[in-house]
């Protein structure tokens, strides 16, 4: 089997076959359980009013957090100016973006101090229930990727 | 030196959301068919109701923790659940803690937990040592996890295939907890 095209292997920068290659392929359902994952959160059939480039800028600020720069790339940089800023890291001037990028920066890099007011700040900015929960689950699994393949990157060389 | 650690039983914890979960009777064809991948159909849980907003992406997250929870061989379950535990240390999610510190008292008996929910990290047995350790360091943010953490898991006996079930195990649980412990409260 062959996975040279999934978003862990891209962060990893390694080539079919190599040895870690052949390490992710001894649990298929991981590989393709975290593609499957991939579409949900960035091009889901139903988007619920959040498009594919907002949510790939929202994953590129998060995967900014990870230090894989190879881990970002799979997010491409959108072309409009206020996703540019959301997706750089840096605060939009609209106020519901710029609300999105404070609530991301806190959940993926403190997710502890999360509570309940935080969720009514989204709601405030003009985002949905649905919105809400579909934005979180985008949020952890990006937290998710740089993880793995973090993890993964620590087992490049193989036991001695 | 654990016997000076008193043994403790956790008690269940109940999970209540901030926002509005989906109501049954109110439930999309898509909400609906999403909410079957649950253990138990019978009673459809507050947390599944509520994630059932993004039908999509629940039953692709369930199918993926599922497996790297549940798959067959590699990595013992028990240490699969010293993972998760060590990641929802890390992220506060207290609700994610109790349910798998539960798992692991069950499947293990309750010296580890009893020593870390005292706050004696230093009281582990070597190889849950080396699990919490390296749970800890790939959970921060930007993950410190390096090739020491990996040393000693592999000084402990683990190989690389069950050394990846674990990083997926650890990695899932930035993941459930980022759901859990923001989306609700527990108590």
């Amino acid at each position: 089997m062959s996975f040279s095209n999934d978003a862990i292997n891209a962060a990893l920068g390694i080539a079919d076959g190599s040895a870690l290659d052949r390490l992710r392929a001894l649990r298929p359902e991981f590989v393709a359980g975290a593609e499957a994952c991939r579409a949900a959160v960035l091009t889901p059939d139903e988007d619920l009013g959040l498009s594919p480039e907002l949510r790939a800028a929202l994953g590129r600020r998060v995967a900014n957090g990870g230090g894989n720069a190879r881990l970002v790339e799979g997010y491409p940089l959108p072309t409009d100016p206020e996703l540019a800023l959301l997706a750089a890291g840096d605060m939009p001037d609209d106020p519901a973006l710029a609300a999105l990028a404070r609530h991301s920066d806190m959940i993926a890099n403190s997710a502890a101090k999360a509570g309940p007011q935080d969720l009514a700040t989204l709601q405030d900015a003009g985002f949905t229930v649905p919105q809400i929960i579909a934005l979180s689950e985008l949020l952890a699994y990006t937290c998710y990727q740089i993880r793995v393949a973090h993890g993964l990157n620590l087992l490049k060389e193989p036991r001695p | 030196m654990t016997d000076a650690i008193p043994q403790i039983a956790l008690k269940p914890l109940t999970w209540t959301p901030h926002l509005p979960p989906v109501e049954i009777e109110d439930a999309t064809p898509r909400q609906l068919e999403a909410m079957k991948v649950t253990p138990s159909a019978k009673k459809v849980s507050p947390y599944v109701r509520t994630l059932a907003h993004d039908p999509d992406s629940y039953v692709a997250r369930t199918v993926l923790f599922n497996a790297i929870m549940y798959a067959e061989g590699g990595l013992n379950r028990a240490d699969r659940e010293l993972g998760a535990l060590g990641a929802s240390l890390v992220n506060g999610c207290r609700y994610c803690a109790n349910v798998h510190a539960r798992q692991h008292a069950r499947l293990k008996g309750a010296e580890t937990i009893s020593a870390l929910f005292a706050g004696r990290g230093d009281a582990l047995p070597p190889r849950d040592g080396a699990i919490m350790a390296f749970a800890e360091a790939l959970t921060a943010t930007p993950p410190t996890a390096g090739e020491t953490h990996v040393a000693a898991l592999r000084e402990t006996g683990m190989d690389d295939a069950e050394i990846q079930d674990l990083i997926h195990s650890i990695a899932i649980f930035g993941w459930a907890n980022r759901l859990m412990h923001p989306l609700g409260h527990s108590d």
